[in-house]
């Protein structure tokens, strides 16, 4: 008895630990963000309550948080969702149909996710600036989907191999094409892997910050990572509130989606690096 | 009635397997387009003088001549390579500790699982920015922490001085991937059949015995991979100095990616893709390994 007193005891401050760890340099986000000055902490200066940095960050043409909000949100959904449309064809063909060397694209697939970005970057810049590229969506999508797709990939072979086949041979004697097999048959039962493939992508695609760092040049198409890197006060002074307040909002969406979905999430992760 | 039943399968086969490469096409065009032409337009660009405004020359090995020379360079490489020798055994260490106690049956643990993914969610540029406020000198939440529990009696200079700089960068690295290193051996641990802990608990093998005996052995490959992905992670960082450190003081903190891009944006291209075709080779040697120690997890999972 005493001893499972003891192990409860033990599990409660880990945990508390646990989340005071993950959840503290958040909270601080957040309590900046409503503060009228970040230098609260320091003796004889008080908290003082305000919505002025969100103001800021919102209403504010100078920040361009807004344009760099509409850049993240919809590249990331279209990166997201080329990668789930691109990665089920591939994991389709890899899972059920006579590919040669599926293998080798599996394990190249693989190899291609550990590569540095850095060592893309240069050339990409390079062919976007040629082609005329540089600072459109095009040019920021094509490399995105290219650097999510073996993650998308991964997964989604994870979960297509877990379909009986009986199912597709079922759709082959009703004269089913192999394409309809894909989006009448296996999509509605892959929905879960479809739906975390979706939102690791989307993650990966809205953390991305090498690429848009190298081939946007202003907030018509630079996404958040980069553009919270270049907030600028008007004489110099980090204007922290205003990026606390950017960061917030930013950060809010992937917070909750985290929380609410972190079955799909943790579901994705474990198959796109275990499996693996 | 058979024969005809054979010639269609011929034919499908045939079809089937058209079919097949139809859909594997555009996966292996965009991969083809945009990550294997960029390395190898890299590849050969490193052996460029590829200056912007100056003309462009052959120029064989030389970039690489000057690299085994450049003292820049292998500062930055150290740096890398301290930074994955210290940061790697804290997130492994956290994050077993963490996934452990999700693996245990406690209220609210969705709740509790979603918590520690947040800092995984947060773009990497974003909670670097939060570091940096963290990490302030005269009103940072670092120093209020350090000088209320009385760990030091004066602030701490984090941002201003190379071992500061180094630990800001490694606790702010620890923070965000020891959640990912969690969730993986979460599943690990997952898979461990419980009757094992039975027979352990009949056999009165104590909780310590238990986790060195039966937990650790088969979580054994789960480690290796998640050892291998942060390695090769750590290898490339470059978000979290560029917002964090800027590489400073005194170019301390310069990544390998981040030597590598400075040169890019200076305009020396060239040489930018002769130290990014270093680290491409340091990190596809991991690679290697973990195909090899991958493959052989797959069967033991």
């Amino acid at each position: 008895m005493r001893r499972s007193w003891l192990k409860t005891l033990l599990i409660f401050t880990g945990v508390a630990f646990m989340l005071a760890f993950c959840l503290v340099p958040f909270l601080y986000m957040v309590v900046v963000s409503f503060s009228t000055t970040p230098e609260f902490l320091t003796p004889g200066v008080p908290f003082k309550f305000t919505f002025d940095n969100f103001d800021a960050v919102l209403v504010g043409q100078s920040l361009h948080f807004m344009d760099y909000l509409r850049n993240s949100v919809l590249l990331s959904l279209i990166s997201a969702f080329c990668c789930v449309f691109i990665g089920s064809l591939a994991a389709y063909a890899v899972t059920r149909l006579p590919v040669p060397g599926k293998m080798y694209l599996l394990f190249l697939v693989l190899a291609v996710s550990m590569f540095p970005q850095i060592g893309l970057v240069g050339y990409l810049f390079k062919f976007m600036a040629a082609l005329g590229w540089i600072n459109t969506y095009q040019g920021l999508l094509l490399p995105y989907i290219a650097w999510i797709l073996p993650l998308s990939l991964w997964i989604l072979v994870s979960y297509f191999s877990q379909i009986p086949i009986e199912l597709d041979q079922a759709g082959l004697v009703d004269g089913c094409s192999r394409w309809q097999i894909l989006y009448k048959i296996i999509f509605p039962v892959a929905v879960p892997g479809i739906f975390s493939t979706f939102l690791l992508a989307f993650i990966l695609a809205f953390n991305e910050f090498m690429y848009a760092l190298m081939l946007t040049t202003d907030y018509r198409t630079r996404t958040i990572p980069v553009g919270i890197t270049m907030f600028q006060g008007l004489h110099g002074q980090t204007p922290w509130g205003n990026i606390m307040a950017a960061s917030v909002i930013t950060v809010l969406p992937a917070v909750l989606l985290a929380i609410i979905f972190q079955r799909y999430i943790i579901g994705g992760l474990t198959r796109g690096a275990v499996k693996g | 009635m058979p024969s005809r039943n054979l010639t269609s399968v011929s034919k499908s086969a045939a079809h089937e397997l058209r079919t097949g490469c139809l859909f594997i096409l555009p996966l292996v065009v965009f991969i083809v387009l945009f990550v294997l032409l960029p390395v190898l337009g890299t590849f050969i660009n490193s052996m460029f003088q590829d200056v912007s405004f100056v003309g462009k020359r052959f120029y064989f090995f030389k970039n690489y001549e000057h690299l085994w020379s450049d003292p820049g360079f292998f500062k930055a490489l150290k740096f890398t390579l301290l930074f994955i020798l210290v940061s790697v055994p804290f997130e492994l260490v956290l994050g077993l500790l963490f996934a452990m106690l999700l693996d245990q049956h406690i209220p609210f643990r969705g709740l509790l699982r979603g918590c520690v993914l947040i800092p995984w969610a947060i773009p990497a540029a974003i909670s670097a920015r939060t570091w940096e406020l963290i990490y302030n000198y005269s009103y940072g939440l670092a120093n209020y922490i350090c000088l209320t529990l009385g760990l030091s009696t004066q602030p701490v200079n984090w941002l201003g001085t190379s071992v500061g700089a180094f630990s800001a960068v490694v606790v702010a690295d620890v923070w965000k991937t020891a959640p990912f290193v969690a969730i993986i051996f979460l599943a690990g641990l997952q898979a461990i059949p419980r009757e094992l802990y039975e027979q352990g608990r009949i056999d009165r093998a104590n909780s310590w015995h238990m986790f060195f005996r039966i937990t650790l052995p088969i979580l054994r490959p789960v480690v290796i991979v998640a050892l291998l992905f942060r390695t090769i992670d750590g290898l490339r960082v470059f978000d979290l100095i560029y917002v964090l450190t800027h590489g400073g003081p005194g170019g301390s903190t310069a990544s390998v990616s981040h030597y590598a891009y400075m040169h890019f944006v200076s305009g020396d291209f060239g040489y930018g893709s002769a130290i990014s075709v270093v680290l491409f080779v340091i990190a596809f040697v991991f690679s290697i390994v973990y195909v090899k120690v991958g493959r052989f997890s797959t069967e033991v999972l």
